[in-house]
């Protein structure tokens, strides 16, 4: 058993290729290994503190997260709260705020948990992990990232560093929102995230949904036609339902699953219209409007 | 009427929490210290084909592996003597325990653990309450005949406790009733979930053992150690470090004896500490799971002139300290009305899941929550606003309730009126809103209880009680009642708690009976030493004792302040002549003879001493689209007498709501078809969190009790999360315009129930 403190990324890359793991907030690693899920790695290598993984470099063409950016940080951030609210709203909801202090983004995305919270969000976004080894560099879109419950089609050796998201189109914004059964310490029974584009005449010009803990991975919706906003949330929820394929468990029956995986695409594809519309609908969606509002 | 005598108060046991130098049981590490592990049954019944242990005890580090036969062939149990320290022949839940490891440390105890043969022959699982009383059921004991059992209960093959109360004529009355309406509810077993997880240490010297226990009654631990290791009480001290938590779940006595077992055979220290699964699965204390069968017939004006009540409760493998629950039960399920003519029929039965115990006011919100939603039904039948029909019908004082007693002094009719009125009921709420109420009522629990009360001659003092402070603040707030009995400071009081040989005996944190008893016990203690300073103000300021006030820590003439002295000046006296020791326990208070009922299995639970009542009224929004609901506003009303320690009092209740809102919406446990819980795990058994704690508006009708505890106070750790479910019920059925049949409403059994066929939503 071996654990390695990495300053660098290139220190954080060697040891990856000499076959350790990553740890950075380890809220998902260490809590896994307690609980029986998955032993600790004989070899860790800490990157949280690798100052590169904590940038979040905005550009005209879109915006660098760094892998160990954590939630907390994501939520309060101004202009991906703003620009990409979507995700905010995602991170807002992870675990409790100890662990939005240590969690990570990289983490949660490598994490690759069908019930994460800013995975749909970010497939809505068209985001983009940035994988790096000491044999180079690549992009992957999140699609084709995530390959089922706790997998991805990274290479052991590959760091993800950062998250790449393209500026959105005017008039654009995004929302994520979940079903909770309670407010903290939860995980989704669904959720689903909408990215909306609102043209001149109101009606919705471009419209991605995708959903949580309905499929082995995160699964975006496809076949929703365009329309008024009132239209494409209802295609959104239809569709929702349809294309879902959740599992029955403790949490909930395959039914009320799908029934409510719809109700979530709906909600996000309106919350995400108001906020294209310029309308404040504060971070997160879940504790903004409905049944999880603070009032 | 007086409640707080000081204004701030500040937990003795506080500092050591916060800071965290506090000390609990798991943290205590002894020379030598063993590691214990259980085997577990892991299925829920079966014979025991084969259990072979001599490959997990030839492992090196494993320095012994117990089971039934090196332990004292022992049946024990308070209500009925039906279970052995480790399974002996049949494993009857899957947290049972097959045999004990120590070991030197987790992954050798761990090794052992997958050592150890274990071969079974499957039984029939006995996984539903109501089947197992159908007369050809599968029987949970084949030999409950056999088994010792306390005279009153009435047993009957998987039935392990039936009782019955019957008033006027059940029929009749019905027939008179111009609506009659029936009803039908189920409620899921849950859990105390304390956050603190079980922890015993055990250590011998010489013939002695001491045990280090997370338990919230120190003195029946120490019986249920000296019952099966055949051991004097004189050999067993119980010492209880800081408590994390009990909430009933705590209570009885469990795993001492296993580790004081291998502390003995391996002649070391030996440390349990339970995983939350464990925590689970294991201890013979959740929250029973009950069926209920309503019937009430009422007058069009609104007068209930019978009701009729059957229910069975699961009691689990094993019967614990449920086999009071029946008649518990029974006069829950009749509630705190005038029912004339009345008839409760309530079954403990057996099946092959997790010992029900008492779990905070047992089977009092679950069956309050059946009883105030069937309650609802019945004003909506007859057209009455369900605020008036209860108003209409609840007991009162002079006002004789469904088991016959006559109540003196009570203040449920205040409660009721404080709380709707504090919650706005009847203002206009937005169309996914309402407002749901419910009234409960529990006992306050008389029992023996000492104390000892020292000063010492720097006129710094001690209290040195059996009490066991779980949290609740009560033993806390012993030090503010001796303090005003000698004229002294809370601060000037050191507490002794929580140690069988120091103390003497008082039955633990259970039934809300800490500050009603070992209160009174203190104060007598205390009164013991202020009529010593009294006697020695006397003798110095020549004045009669009668004369002498203790007041701001001086002894002085009654009319005459200048006349004075320090008691620290009395105490230093005292040290060089007759110490300032006083001893206390006192009278408790008698429960009311009852005559207007007749009881089956009576267990004494008819008629109540102070008993206390509630009234809450939730306001809860309802999304229709999920079924999720949301507590959003909770007002409650609580007739607990004399309230003595105001900011421990707002602690209970707001406690005692969170709990109750959990028990409504989240908490249930879920068996598979073996009877194996399926959320074992706080990820999937979802107890509220501070995010979801609504405002909780508290208001205390304080009223002059006959027969109360000390000052007037009745109980109150309890009652506070009687009426929480059932408030949440009516205010769900309101918006969602039909009752959920089924305990906890989660957000999908709303949504089914709305989206069920027929349904009026």
């Amino acid at each position: 058993m071996s654990f390695t403190i990495a300053t660098t990324l290139d220190e954080a890359l060697q040891a990856l290729a000499t076959g350790a793991r990553p740890v950075a907030g380890g809220s998902d690693l260490v809590v896994g290994a307690r609980h029986g899920k998955a032993p600790l790695p004989e070899h860790l290598v800490a990157i949280d503190r690798i100052t590169e993984l904590q940038c979040i470099e905005v550009t005209d063409a879109g915006v660098c997260i760094g892998a160990g950016v954590n939630h907390h940080i994501i939520e309060h951030h101004p202009l991906l709260s703003n620009a990409f609210a979507g995700l905010s709203d995602g991170s807002a909801l992870v675990g409790s705020p100890s662990t939005r202090n240590v969690g990570t983004l990289g983490g949660n995305v490598m994490n690759s948990s069908p019930a994460m919270d800013t995975g749909s969000p970010l497939m809505v976004l068209g985001a983009e992990a940035e994988l790096r080894s000491l044999r180079g560099s690549r992009r992957v879109g999140m699609a084709e990232l995530w390959t089922g419950p706790g997998r991805h089609s990274a290479e052991a050796d590959e760091l993800c560093v950062a998250i790449h998201i393209a500026t959105p189109a005017p008039r654009s914004n995004s929302a994520y929102l979940r079903l909770e059964y309670r407010r903290s310490m939860e995980i989704a029974v669904v959720g689903a995230a909408a990215a909306v584009t609102i043209a001149d005449d109101g009606s919705v010009s471009a419209v991605r949904v995708a959903l949580t803990a309905v499929a082995p991975t995160i699964i975006e919706v496809t076949g929703i036609g365009l329309g008024s906003v009132a239209e494409v949330a209802a295609a959104a929820a239809a569709a929702a339902s349809e294309q879902a394929r959740p599992i029955s468990d403790v949490r909930a029956s395959d039914k009320y699953r799908r029934h409510t995986v719809g109700v979530m695409a709906r909600r996000a594809v309106e919350a995400a219209a108001r906020r294209a519309l310029g309308e404040p609908v504060s971070v997160p969606v879940n504790r903004a409007i409905g049944i999880g509002a603070a009032s | 009427m007086s409640t707080t005598s000081v204004p701030r108060f500040v937990r003795a046991d506080g500092p050591d929490k916060v800071t965290g130098s506090g000390r609990y049981t798991a943290d205590l590490t002894l020379t030598g210290t063993l590691v214990a592990k259980f085997k577990y049954a892991e299925v829920s019944h079966a014979r025991i084909a084969r259990l072979d242990v001599s490959a997990a005890r030839a492992i090196p580090g494993v320095f012994a592996v117990l089971t039934q036969d090196d332990v004292p062939d022992v049946r024990f149990g308070p209500f009925v003597q039906d279970r052995t320290l480790f399974a002996r022949d049949v494993v009857r839940f899957e947290g049972e325990i097959v045999a004990a490891v120590a070991a030197i440390d987790v992954p050798t105890a761990q090794r052992a653990l997958n050592a150890i043969v274990v071969e079974y022959a499957p039984l029939p699982v006995v996984n539903d309450i109501e089947a197992a009383l159908a007369a050809d059921a599968p029987l949970v004991h084949e030999g409950w005949s056999q088994y010792g059992a306390a005279d009153v209960l009435v047993r009957e093959r998987n039935d392990a406790s039936f009782a019955s109360i019957a008033k006027g004529d059940v029929e009749r009355g019905m027939a008179e009733a111009d609506t009659v309406v029936h009803s039908r509810y189920v409620a899921d077993g849950c859990h105390a979930a304390p956050i603190e997880p079980r922890a015993v240490v055990a250590q011998w010297e010489g013939n002695k053992v001491t045990i280090w226990t997370t338990t919230q009654v120190p003195f029946d631990a120490r019986a249920g150690v000296c019952e099966t290791l055949e051991m004097p009480a004189s050999r067993v001290r119980i010492i209880v470090p800081h408590l994390g938590g009990g909430f009933g779940g705590k209570c009885g006595f469990h795993y001492e004896a296993h580790v004081a077992a291998l502390a003995k055979a391996t002649k070391r220290p030996v440390r349990l500490v339970f995983s939350r699964r464990e925590e689970f699965i294991a201890p013979d204390r959740r929250r029973e799971g009950i069926v209920f069968d309503f019937e009430t017939g009422v007058k069009a004006d609104g007068t209930i002139v019978a009701r009729k009540v059957w229910l069975a409760i699961d009691n689990g493998a094993y019967t614990a300290d449920a086999g009071f629950f029946s008649q518990l039960a029974a006069m829950h399920a009749l509630g705190p009305y005038q029912v004339p003519n009345a008839l409760a029929e309530a079954h403990l039965v057996y099946t092959n899941h997790q010992p029900s115990g008492s779990v905070r006011a047992p089977t009092a919100p679950q069956t309050c929550w059946a009883l105030e939603s069937h309650t609802d039904e019945v004003a909506k039948a007859i057209g009455m606003d369900p605020v008036a029909f209860r108003i209409k019908n609840a007991v009162a004082t002079g006002k004789e309730g469904p088991s016959g007693q006559v109540y003196d002094e009570i203040g449920l009719v205040d409660c009721i009126e404080a709380a709707t009125a504090r919650a706005g009921y009847g203002d206009d709420l937005p169309d996914d809103e309402a407002i749901g109420v419910a009234i409960g009522w529990w006992p306050s629990f008389s029992a023996a209880s000492g104390a000892y009360v020292k000063i010492d001659g720097d006129g710094s003092g001690q209290i040195i009680t059996g009490a066991q402070e779980c949290g609740t603040g009560a033993v806390m707030t012993l030090r503010q009642l001796v303090a005003d009995e000698l004229g002294m400071q809370p601060e000037d009081f050191e507490l002794v708690y929580q140690d069988t040989s120091a103390a003497p005996y008082d039955m633990g944190a259970t039934g809300s009976q800490t500050l009603f008893n070992n209160g009174r016990a203190a104060i007598a203690a205390a009164g013991q030493i202020a009529e010593q300073l009294k006697q020695l103000a006397a003798d110095m300021l020549e004045a009669s004792p009668a004369d002498i006030v203790l007041a701001d820590g001086a002894a002085s003439v009654a009319g005459t302040p200048s006349r004075s002295v320090p008691i620290t000046e009395l105490a230093g006296i005292a040290a060089g002549g007759e110490l300032l020791i006083g001893h206390g326990s006192g009278v408790p208070p008698a429960a009311q003879e009852v005559s207007g009922a007749t009881c089956i299995g009576d267990v004494g639970m008819t008629a109540w001493v102070a008993p206390q009542f509630s009234c809450h009224a939730v306001r809860v929004k309802l999304d229709r689209d999920t079924g999720v609901a949301r507590v959003l506003h909770v007002s409650t009303a609580h007739d607990s007498g004399t309230i003595i320690n105001r900011i421990g009092a707002t602690g209970q209740v707001e406690g005692g709501v969170m709990m109750g809102i959990g028990q409504a919406l989240t908490e249930g446990t879920r068996y598979n078809d073996e009877g194996q819980q399926r959320n074992a795990a706080l990820l999937e058994y979802k107890l509220q969190t501070c995010a979801d704690a609504p405002p909780i508006d508290i208001h205390f009708v304080e009223i002059n009790t006959p027969n109360a505890g000390p000052r007037g106070a009745k109980g109150l750790a309890e009652a506070p999360n009687v009426a929480t479910a059932a408030a949440i019920a009516n205010a769900i059925a309101k918006i969602a315009g039909t009752p959920i049949r089924q305990l906890p409403m989660t957000a999908e059994r709303v949504w089914e129930t709305m989206n069920t066929e027929g349904s009026p939503a």
